[in-house]
């Protein structure tokens, strides 16, 4: 004997019933009524966790169990329901564990190997147009308060775009946009963005103790733009973006924005240690040494780490400075005087 | 007739739900997604039949190939308007503005999968709102509301609640929503002001941290006290949306009514904000593997905060004619079902 619940489907009436099963036939013994249902049309529902198990007949009544020992003797024990694969699945912990290890080791191939091979190809694709927009409309925002024009003479601006113009490369160079800004802010930088806008501060090339070590900064940066890394990094970044907010979008979408700061705030060093070779390459061609690169590089680090205080940086606040570490710039320094 | 309140309760268990849904994933991936439709059926049941009002279970009759139908044509319609927009930007529109026109037809199929394939004690839900009202309140009033700045949109989301609640049936008993606009409005002032204040004491915070009354103190005591007052100021601005959130659910259910029975519904802002950030903290330490515990815990806190205030007998409620004529179900709900969450 099973207790159940009993409802026929047609009223939300429970009623308390017990089962049992009489040659081949279910027997549902209420306290008013009986009814007997051939085994083979009764429904049994899988096993799903702790819920209650479920028998539903032809006509829409059905049985509530919560007894899961008593529905295991009745039916499973008599071979008359038997555990489909998926409750085997559930209910093993070495398959639990299996598929946990399995689903994260798919997930960080994912992200290594899947996610840069698919921004690499999907890159190509857009086009010049689009991610010159983006270009614009960034600009647009950080010059109403982050960045103001560049104070350096036309004069100087020109001297600088005209050696930078003048560079041979062998294969040829990809198409850029070069602007210069003013940023107390951000200090002393150079960036490149998806469309292939380039853009250096008043600061940098102030920071600069030769003209070389501004070409070899918007190289650098030019390698950026010739492997298309900006706009690989935002899809990148849009990817892991949009999978986080659907992830704990049902958490808060609020909240979601954080983790995805966290997982792509720079480069990759691959991206950094690309646009160093290819940098090094270029400027090797037109004469300049590489290590060029690597002085204003050790400026750069040292004046945002702020060693270097007399260098007029009194303006870069130290609440900005706790977010500002390149762990791996001494290695770049070292392999560019190497070369 | 006064009846006691029946509270309903969730017996979902995390380590119990993790092992279904490592495998409900783990399925997906081996199957390229097709699986996800499977999964969602047996998800949906695990947390229907988990859920329990006077000693009976809800439960989920969704078909996975219905659902399957629905997740194709919505990835199908996703993905030709995004090929399209890079090669034919005109086609790719076009498909955007279909999708907008038809959208709220796909809601109401949406409705009536969900609520048809929902039950309790064996007696179906239903959902009988119509295309046109439809059309009205999710074409027509989304357009006034942005035409007003926003202004319409506490008088928006009432019109979509009642539409929702005033159309869906148990059995033969209708649900009725009783809620005006006004009440949504004050939830939305509140929680308007709310922000409007955080803001301004970030605003003020970032003010003091360039004033020269901080550039004399010793760095670590700069940042240390920014830190403080910027960690409290997020703890704040965290509990904004709970309060919205708790404060609407509360809202609905107190004014819902099931025939002569009738809902309340108690969140508040701080039990339902410890929940949703300690649940986002787990998460992250986690790497994610904490989430079908998120899951649990979120959907908990929902349901045992709601109760029913019986106005009689649960064991007079009777099924529809629909119900009665086919027990398995109805052909104009079963088309496919759109994964879009209200």
């Amino acid at each position: 004997m099973l207790n159940a619940s009993y409802f026929d489907g047609q009223s939300a009436r429970q009623q308390p019933v017990s089962l049992r099963i009489v040659e081949g036939q279910l027997e549902v013994l209420g306290t008013d009524f009986v009814r007997n249902e051939p085994l083979d049309t009764v429904r049994i529902s899988a096993k799903l966790g702790n819920t209650p198990r479920l028998l539903h007949f032809a006509d829409g009544g059905h049985c509530e169990v919560r007894d899961h020992q008593g529905f295991e003797a009745l039916f499973h024990e008599s071979g008359f329901a038997q555990h489909t694969l998926l409750s085997r699945l559930e209910n093993g912990w070495h398959y639990a564990l299996a598929a946990t290890a399995l689903t994260i080791g798919f997930i960080v191939a994912s992200y290594i190997w899947g996610l840069p091979w698919a921004a690499d190809k999907i890159s190509t694709q857009i086009p010049a147009g689009v991610s010159l927009a983006i270009d614009n409309h960034f600009l647009e925002a950080v010059d109403e308060g982050l960045m103001q024009p560049s104070k350096l003479s036309e004069k100087r601006q020109q001297k600088i775009k005209q050696k930078f113009e003048s560079l041979r490369n062998e294969e040829g160079v990809p198409a850029y946009h070069l602007k210069f800004r003013g940023s107390k802010d951000i200090g002393a930088n150079a960036f490149s963005l998806p469309g292939g806008t380039i853009v250096v501060t008043d600061e940098l090339v102030a920071l600069a103790a030769h003209d070389e070590e501004i070409i070899a900064v918007l190289t650098h940066e030019l390698g950026h733009v010739s492997e298309r890394h900006p706009l690989r990094q935002l899809l990148q970044s849009s990817v892991v973006g949009l999978v986080m907010t659907w992830y704990i979008g049902d958490t808060s979408t609020l909240l979601a924005a954080a983790p995805t700061a966290l997982l792509e705030t720079s480069y990759s060093r691959n991206f950094e240690r690309r646009a160093d070779q290819f940098a090094a390459n270029i400027l090797r061609q037109n004469g300049i040494k590489a290590s060029r690169l690597a002085d204003i590089l050790e400026k750069l680090e040292s004046s945002h780490t702020g060693k270097k205080k007399k260098e007029k940086e009194k303006s870069s606040h130290p609440v900005f400075e706790l977010f500002s570490t390149h762990p791996d710039t001494d290695e770049r320094i070292r392999t560019l005087r190497g070369k | 007739m006064q009846t006691q309140e029946l509270r309903l309760s969730f017996t979902g268990k995390g380590g119990e739900y993790f092992v279904i849904w490592i495998v409900n994933l783990i399925l997906t991936i081996l199957t390229l997604g097709i699986y996800s439709a499977w999964a969602k059926v047996r998800r949906m049941q695990y947390f229907y039949r988990n859920t329990h009002l006077a000693d009976s279970s809800f439960d989920y009759h969704g078909n996975a190939i219905a659902i399957l139908k629905g997740r194709l044509i919505g990835v199908g319609l996703f993905g030709a308007y995004s090929v399209f927009l890079q090669l034919m930007p005109l086609v790719g529109l076009t498909i955007l503005l279909l999708i907008f026109v038809i959208m709220p037809y796909l809601l109401v199929l949406s409705f009536r999968f969900r609520l048809y394939n929902s039950s309790y004690r064996g007696l179906r839900f239903n959902f009988v709102g119509t295309v046109e009202s439809a059309y009205v309140t999710f074409l027509a009033l989304p357009f006034a509301t942005m035409a007003t700045l926003y202004l319409l949109a506490p008088f928006m989301h009432q019109q979509v609640k009642a539409y929702q609640h005033n159309n869906s049936r148990f059995g033969q008993s209708s649900f009725s929503f009783s809620a005006g606009a006004k009440s949504f409005y004050k939830i939305y002032f509140f929680t308007f002001m709310q922000f409007v204040l955080v803001l301004a004491l970030f605003g003020y915070g970032a003010y003091m941290m360039y004033s020269d009354y901080i550039k004399d103190m010793p760095r670590e005591a700069i940042v240390g006290v920014v830190m403080a007052v910027y960690v409290l100021l997020i703890l704040a601005s965290l509990l904004i949306v709970p309060y919205f959130m708790s404060r609407i659910q509360n809202l609905v259910w107190n004014s819902t009514s099931l025939g002569e029975h009738r809902f309340t519904s108690s969140m508040t802002a701080v039990g339902l904000g410890w929940v949703i950030i300690t649940n986002f903290l787990f998460i992250v330490i986690t790497l994610g593997l904490f989430k079908p515990f998120a899951d649990i815990r979120l959907t908990r806190y929902k349901i045992e905060h709601m109760a029913m205030l019986p106005a009689g007998s649960l064991d007079d409620f009777i099924a529809s004619e629909q119900q009665k004529i086919g027990a398995t179900g109805t052909e104009t709900a079963e088309v496919f079902d759109v994964d879009i969450g209200l």
